[in-house]
């Protein structure tokens, strides 16, 4: 195991990565009310899954990760159940994979890595939901949301560096 | 309980692959228009509605914040505006007055008997889809306030979509522009009946219209009678664009900042049965089929 497991932290603090995921999977259905934003709402569940799966995997296991998504597909209706979690599963793997990458690295770094994981996402989605379909649907609204989803990033990342901060210190 | 090492390497060695074929299995049982969906969906959303309002009020604080400094910038413009606005209105108000006295006297000597009675009550929008791939929004009414299945939503400007799943204290709205969404309209001038085909974009496709009709931008869509779905006559939008054949339409509603709605029960029973709960697909199939038979 590439991780090494810290158990020095109570259990409520262990619950963070967990709490903060699924609190960002409502704030991503709350309407804002802003002309055009629920379009290309952006994707504030990826950034929570990314953000701990590299800095704290082990407080964020597959388990979270699948009933994270889970829960954002039957919150925002949609009737295709599930795929938010397949993408989120596929996409906290192939992170899982290049996290050495990311750790102790510029901030720069892992927006890039981010980046690079909201573009394979979108087009997963996209391809499914097509596929599910059985035509090609318009990609526009993906592309916004992409993008929407990497601008915000920074700002998701500075709340959830403060929580791991706040919560997780003596690791 | 301790687990032995090797037992616990595979479980983790086979926890992602199982996960991912949980999760795939599911989206495709979505696909075969199972129910079973539909009642998971309400009940979560139920349960989880008063977190989605204890979130959605900080949400909501900023926003009105927002919105309160860009409308002061704006006053003075607005104010102009209003006052244009409130002379013609006035003007439709005379009107409107006239051709109502003239209906009253029609109908006293036709002897005409008004359409069923109309119940509407008002909803708060306290979730919307987010997704690229999804249009709808959580309103905080449900069956307890009689709230079912295939029911208006309008907003003050026109129709916003219809209810497709209710729960005990919650209701979702089918929004004209998601993809799922497929609503028997006709052009207002020349009753040309179509289909308002939602493809997620902001702007729904007018489909199913005789070739040989050529809609110009800026035609009056309204809602048809066919099918029983909504009655006639609800203003859905206009004709933005007519391009190589797409003809797309621009709501009246603004759909993307949707706060109050009016959910409207028209009585009609249509083309989604009161016992079966069938799923978007199976709707949208009835709802063209209508369509199609009544163009005929």
């Amino acid at each position: 195991m590439p991780i090494a497991l810290q158990r020095d932290i109570g259990y409520p603090g262990r619950l963070v990565p967990f709490l903060t995921t699924l609190l960002f999977a409502f704030f991503s259905v709350v309407p804002f009310n802003l002309p055009g934003f629920a379009v290309v709402m952006p994707a504030f569940t990826l950034m929570a899954v990314f953000h701990w799966t590299v800095y704290r995997p082990d407080l964020l296991p597959l388990s979270a990760v699948f009933v994270s998504g889970l829960l954002l597909d039957l919150l925002n209706g949609t009737p295709y159940v599930g795929i938010s979690a397949l993408v989120f599963l596929i996409g906290r793997s192939a992170v899982m994979g290049q996290r050495k990458l990311f750790v102790n690295r510029p901030f720069a770094v892992v927006w890039l890595g981010f980046l690079a994981l909201a573009v394979v996402v979108f087009l997963l989605l996209w391809a499914l939901v097509s596929a599910l379909h059985a035509s090609f649907i318009d990609l526009r609204p993906f592309a916004f949301q992409a993008v929407l989803t990497v601008a915000c990033y920074p700002a998701a990342s500075y709340v959830l560096a403060r929580a791991q901060r706040a919560f997780l210190a003596r690791a | 309980m301790r687990i032995s090492a090797p037992v616990k390497a595979a479980a983790q060695r086979l926890a992602l692959p199982f996960l991912v074929l949980v999760s795939a299995v599911m989206v495709l049982f979505g696909k075969t228009d199972l129910v079973l969906y539909d009642g998971l969906r309400a009940s979560v959303a139920d349960r989880v509605a008063p977190v989605l309002q204890a979130v959605g009020q900080p949400v909501a604080a900023v926003t009105s914040a927002v919105q309160s400094v860009s409308n002061a910038v704006a006053i003075n413009r607005e104010n102009a505006q209003l006052r244009e606005e409130n002379a013609r209105l006035l003007q439709w108000q005379e009107v409107a007055r006239r051709l109502e006295t003239e209906n009253a006297e029609l109908r006293a000597l036709t002897k005409f008997e008004p359409q069923n009675t109309v119940h509407s009550l008002s909803a708060q929008v306290i979730a919307d889809s987010g997704g690229a791939f999804a249009r709808n929004v959580l309103i905080n009414v449900g069956s307890q306030e009689g709230v079912a299945r295939g029911q208006a939503a309008l907003s003050g400007e026109g129709l916003v979509g219809r209810i497709s799943e209710v729960g005990s204290r919650t209701a979702r709205v089918l929004l004209l522009t998601d993809l799922n969404s497929h609503i028997p309209v006709e052009l207002e001038d020349n009753h040309q009946h179509a289909v308002l085909d939602g493809d997620n974009s902001e702007q729904p496709r007018l489909v199913y219209l005789p070739t040989m009709v050529e809609p110009t931008v800026g035609e009056r869509i309204v809602t048809v009678g066919a099918g029983g779905v909504f009655p006639p006559g609800l203003p859905v939008g206009v004709v933005s664009s007519v391009a190589s054949g797409v003809i797309r339409v621009e709501p009246y509603a603004e759909l993307s900042r949707l706060e109050v709605l009016r959910i409207v029960d028209f009585g009609l029973s249509g083309v989604l049965p009161q016992s079966a709960v069938p799923p978007p697909r199976a709707s949208s199939r009835v709802s063209r089929s209508a369509a199609t038979e009544s163009l005929r």
